[in-house]
């Protein structure tokens, strides 16, 4: 057993953090990249497309896209640095996120070649930015239930219907998104993969204002937006199949442990700052026990981290064992912010911009954000589906 | 990078599920309940140690297998799971705690008989009123010019009644230490006391123990730098922690078999989320809990700054993961699990047990906040690695 990457692995790192350090401080200079931008929200989303295309030029974006796609055919553990070296450096996660790690693998796969021209060069330099028509009304966790129609009609298909859930979609340039072309067949054999043009007649975008007041996703309505047929990914039909497509990308969720890892620290300082009845907070026994708790819950994450990444270095998929280190680690984040909370005591009711506010109310966002974790992307009891059936192999469950 | 057991790792973890299977009775384990303790028959005990079991982690030059200390929590991991009783366990710990921090002359007169299986050496380290660590020390070593003489009472000794010596913790002077002291000296007695899955345990006496030769380990002259006495806390804690994750493993797949067979409305129970979502979240406790062992056992390995913090983090974990994954088990089997006759009452024993031994979770989350905020930062913000 060794922990260690490869001295190559380690000048790579070496690299990319001196590059970081450059144009991180650049950025700061001018502006605010690491806080996600200023008021002006167009201003905020250039500057994020800026930075993918910085990104970009400089060999960072589409590290498990094969070289002739434009990618970088960066090994795992070059993807893995990269990834910790972002979280480290605190900067955004690059715009085009959706298209580059869910899009960019669909395409290379199953599009054609002039598809494959047209679209994966603007997704890499964030020259087009894309949103996801997956999820409806009707299809959250039973996606394959969904409604939204396309009818052939010409050399186009017209999509009518609701799509909800849908990141990105005020800014978004196209969506790829799944419509049901055959309504008549059994529910996941009807289903096509289309690329849609947000600014086609008939898309509607209404953003929706979530739990902790923020707005990141949105409901997009089509009313017979035409889509000129060459924009079907796969088989007519055969859409269902080529959801999942992912070109071999490492799993480890090693950048995801790094970010819990800076939340306990901050906690951890807050900890010792805030005075109860004369002392830390830190020493009471009993916040101290529960910050030991989720030390160790980040270390587990951590060395889990290190096993998937040793699995798939040993050529060998990590496939459903993934699902126990999202499960787990959407729970460490909440339980981290109520931890935070909790310590916070009396004050945990106090929200920003007003007088003995703790942390200007970053635990109070936190926390909102970490209860959405086990919502999105797939809930904590899909995954514990997954994990039932195809770890344990227990027979499947809820499927009428 | 690698972070996998190897290839002799999985061909020894799979030799000893098997071995154990065959030769240990689980019957027995049963029967120990009613007529503690459960007892490794003696061709039991001389077979592991022709394997090269007890020294699976020794030094190659003084009998041991040469393997590392993974290969010896493989082992722990694989008792746990067949419910093997001591006194391997205990006297590979001790063995490993030797190695690591005796002299030379010591670990040549000493770990030679023992990987052999010619003599059982077990640690002491528990005393009343204490929790765990040397912080609950009143045990005395005290040199003398032909040896020490040791006077304490020690209690949770595992596998007592077949040691043949007793390493164990004590105070001389200022300094924790670790002592070798013979069962059949004057002024040793025994006294059994029951432990919960019917595992051996006792009470030990050490009323004016004199000890002839040089048997006294530290201070200072671990891997780690650190004190022996701390380092065979360690180990003991971490093999315990291995032992669960066996206990919480097979907890978990009798529960998963039970529910794919027991059909109830019409479907397997294990159909239903009520059911399959507890044990999908077993998966996750096992899971977490292996990461975290292996982790532990780098650290120990490479003899890391944060070893203690991360064995202590395995064996919290672990404690809370088999009680967890024994009584969800239990539970599971419904009516039958809560019969003498099915096995899953001597694997929460088992669990139960370990908990409790080599510190209990809170323990070792309280010695890791203490751990913690030894580095935490002079508030110039957080470090990471």
């Amino acid at each position: 057993m060794d922990l260690r990457f490869s001295e190559e692995d380690e000048q790579y790192r070496r690299q990319l953090r001196s590059w970081l350090d450059g144009h991180v401080m650049a950025q700061r200079g001018g502006g605010s990249l690491a806080s996600g931008g200023g008021t002006d929200i167009m201003e905020a989303i250039q500057m994020a497309r800026d930075w993918q295309r910085t990104m970009w030029e400089a060999g960072y974006v589409g590290l498990s896209w094969p070289k002739e796609h434009g990618g970088q055919d960066a090994s795992l553990t070059q993807q893995v640095i990269v990834a910790q070296e972002l979280a480290r450096a605190s900067v955004p996660m690059l715009i085009n996120t959706i298209g580059l790690s869910i899009l960019g693998p669909t395409l290379i796969q199953h599009g054609t070649d002039s598809q494959r021209a047209r679209f994966l060069p603007k997704i890499l330099s964030a020259e087009e930015l894309w949103c996801q028509g997956f999820s409806e009304p009707e299809a959250g966790s039973d996606l394959a239930n969904l409604k939204t129609r396309a009818v052939l009609d010409g050399g186009d298909l017209v999509v009518t219907g609701h799509k909800i859930w849908t990141s990105l979609a005020p800014i978004a340039d196209w969506c790829f998104m799944l419509v049901r072309t055959d309504p008549s067949a059994p529910k996941r054999q009807g289903i096509s993969y289309l690329l849609c043009d947000m600014r086609s007649p008939g898309v509607k975008v209404m953003p929706l204002r979530n739990a902790g007041g923020g707005i990141h996703f949105s409901e997009v309505l089509f009313d017979e937006v035409r889509i000129p047929s060459e924009n079907v990914v796969g088989e007519l039909n055969g859409g269902w199949a080529i959801t999942r497509s992912t070109l071999e990308h490492e799993r480890s969720g090693l950048s995801g442990v790094l970010s819990l890892e800076q939340s306990l620290s901050k906690l951890r300082a807050t900890a010792s700052d805030m005075r109860r009845d004369g002392r830390p907070v830190v020493q009471d026994q009993a916040t101290g026990r529960e910050l030991a708790q989720r030390w160790i819950e980040v270390e587990g994450l951590r060395y889990l981290g290190y096993r998937t990444l040793s699995a798939q270095l040993a050529g060998r998929q990590p496939g459903p064992s993934t699902s126990v280190g999202k499960l787990f680690a959407s729970r460490v984040r909440q339980r981290i912010s109520r931890t935070a909370l909790e310590i916070e005591g009396p004050l945990a009711q106090v929200t920003k911009r007003s007088p003995h506010v703790v942390d200007r109310g970053r635990w109070q966002a936190v926390y909102f954000d970490s209860i959405g974790h086990s919502i999105g992307g797939g809930t904590a009891e899909m995954m514990r589906n997954a994990i039932a059936e195809r770890i344990l192999g227990l027979p499947r469950t809820g499927e009428g | 990078m690698d972070f996998e057991l190897s290839e002799e790792h999985l061909a020894l973890r799979e030799s000893a599920r098997a071995l154990i299977a065959q030769r240990w009775d689980r019957d027995k384990s049963r029967l120990a309940l009613d007529r503690p303790p459960a007892r490794m028959p003696d061709s039991l005990w001389k077979e592991i140690a022709s394997l090269g079991w007890i020294g699976v982690a020794g030094t190659e030059e003084l009998g041991g297998s040469g393997g590392d200390l993974m290969a010896a929590l493989v082992l722990a991991e694989e008792a746990g799971r067949g419910l093997l009783p001591g006194p391997f366990l205990p006297a590979l710990a001790a063995g490993i705690a030797l190695d690591r921090s005796a002299a030379d002359d010591q670990r040549a007169e000493l770990l030679g008989h023992l990987f052999a299986g010619d003599r059982v050496l077990v640690g002491a380290y528990d005393e009343p009123g204490g929790t765990w660590g040397p912080g609950s020390l009143h045990t005395t070593v005290t040199p003398t010019h032909t040896g020490l003489v040791v006077d304490g009472v020690k209690i949770l000794v595992p596998d007592a009644d077949r040691a043949s010596a007793f390493v164990l913790s004590g105070r001389a002077g200022d300094s924790t230490v670790l002592a070798v002291v013979p069962s059949e000296a004057t002024g040793v007695e025994v006294i059994p006391m029951n432990r919960f899955d019917g595992q051996s345990m006792a009470e030990v006496r050490f009323a004016s123990v004199e000890v002839k030769g040089s048997t006294l380990i530290g201070p200072g002259r671990t891997p780690g730098g650190g004190q022996p006495a701390d380092d065979a806390y360690d180990i003991s804690t971490l093999v315990c922690a291995a032992d669960l994750l066996g206990v919480s493993e097979a907890a978990l797949a009798m529960a998963t078999g039970y529910a794919k067979d027991r059909v109830q409305f019409g479907h397997p129970i294990g159909s239903y989320q009520a059911i399959s979502h507890r044990l999908a979240d077993l998966v996750v406790d096992t899971e977490l809990g292996r990461s975290l062992l292996f982790g532990a056992c780098l650290a120990m390995a490479e003899a890391r700054d944060e070893a203690p913090r991360l064995v202590s983090a395995a064996k919290a974990w672990m404690s809370d993961t088999a009680i967890g994954a024994t009584e969800t088990a239990l539970h599971v089997h419904g009516g039958i699990g809560f019969t003498w006759e099915l096995d899953v009452h001597l694997y929460l024993r088992r669990a139960r047990s370990g908990a409790a031994s080599f510190g209990d979770a809170n323990f070792h989350r309280d010695r890791i906040a203490t751990l913690l905020a030894a580095r935490d930062p002079s508030r110039s913000g957080p470090e990471l690695t």
